[in-house]
């Protein structure tokens, strides 16, 4: 997956109104909670095929350590 | 009573007939604005020839299992033509009575597909909070009394409201933090079309004491719950039955 296409696609797991940018810092997210953290566990594991535990995300500051956690499966 | 104003905009589905033809008259006449989804356009015309203010009643011609994956991307392209929602009587669905030895898989997943999986992603759709009011936004989904008693011949229709009812209710505590409230109603035999078997009403008539139910006496509860008359219920399932359950 394109970097562009995915944060495309968080901006919908997050429902989010607003795009969302590679330095955004999750916790300012209003968004960013314990339904959308399991929401983004479902995401990467149908996408990546990468199981994401909450302590994972519970360690990342901004989208662009989201992107990481993907490895290889996101394109820079 | 319930009032609305005509800024409160709600999605009916099965609103050609039956208890969505009664939600989505009664809904109007109170002052909201309806989306009234089905198949049949002949049907949904007559239905809007009906309503008290025919401004506020918009038609739409849907299929709802033709693309049960698409359904959320659906509600978008409703909200961006009717603006955000407040919420949703989902009364589309089938009846069918198929006993397990007659059962077939393609009846046991097209009977899902109406009553179980359409709703769902439907939901999914109406509470995303671009697609909402956010507070007061409130749910409504038509289930069945065979949730909770099942008789013969229901194998896959009270399976398929069974599993309605247990999801909403995980629904309601996902999306109560955003002001959404989410609740089923449950009737027994209500005279639509749907339920117009003789030999069935026969067969059921005595466990009703009040009687068969009339469309508005679904319609009423469902009404009352989308409005903010019910702004502290969520999560429940509301048993219409003329007493003959409990």
């Amino acid at each position: 997956m394109k970097k562009e296409e995915f944060l495309v696609e968080l901006e919908d797991v997050l429902q989010r109104e607003e795009p969302c940018n590679e330095t955004d810092i999750l916790e300012e997210y209003d968004e960013w909670d314990s339904l959308s953290k399991m929401a983004i566990m479902a995401f990467y594991s149908k996408n990546f095929g990468i199981n994401v535990t909450l302590n994972d995300l519970k360690e990342l500051k901004t989208v662009e350590d989201l992107i990481k956690l993907a490895g290889d499966k996101i394109d820079a | 009573m319930p009032s609305f104003s005509r800024e409160q905009v709600y999605i009916v589905t099965g609103a050609s007939s039956g208890l969505g033809e009664a939600t989505a008259l009664m809904l109007n006449e109170r002052g909201a604005t309806v989306i009234a989804i089905a198949r049949n356009e002949k049907r949904l015309l007559d239905v809007k020839s009906k309503c008290k203010n025919p401004e506020n009643m918009h038609i739409e011609i849907k299929d709802l299992v033709e693309d049960i994956e698409g359904l959320p991307q659906y509600v978008k392209e409703l909200k961006e033509k009717y603006g955000k929602f407040s919420g949703m009587a989902y009364c589309a669905g089938i009846s069918n009575i198929i006993p397990l030895r007659a059962l077939d898989f393609a009846q046991l997943e097209n009977t899902h597909k109406i009553n179980f999986y359409a709703p769902i992603m439907l939901t999914k759709g109406i509470v995303d909070k671009r697609n909402n009011i956010g507070q007061g936004t409130s749910i409504v989904a038509i289930s069945s009394i065979a949730s909770k008693c099942s008789d013969k011949g229901h194998v896959a229709y009270s399976g398929s409201k069974a599993a309605l009812c247990a999801s909403l209710k995980s629904i309601s505590k996902e999306v109560i933090a955003n002001g959404i409230r989410v609740n089923c109603v449950l009737p027994s035999n209500i005279k639509t079309p749907m339920t117009a078997i003789e030999e069935y009403e026969e067969s059921q008539k005595n466990l009703y004491p009040l009687g068969f139910g009339e469309p508005n006496d679904v319609a009423n509860m469902i009404v009352y719950l989308l409005s903010d008359k019910a702004k502290y219920i969520s999560g429940q399932n509301y048993i219409i039955d003329s007493g003959g359950v409990l």
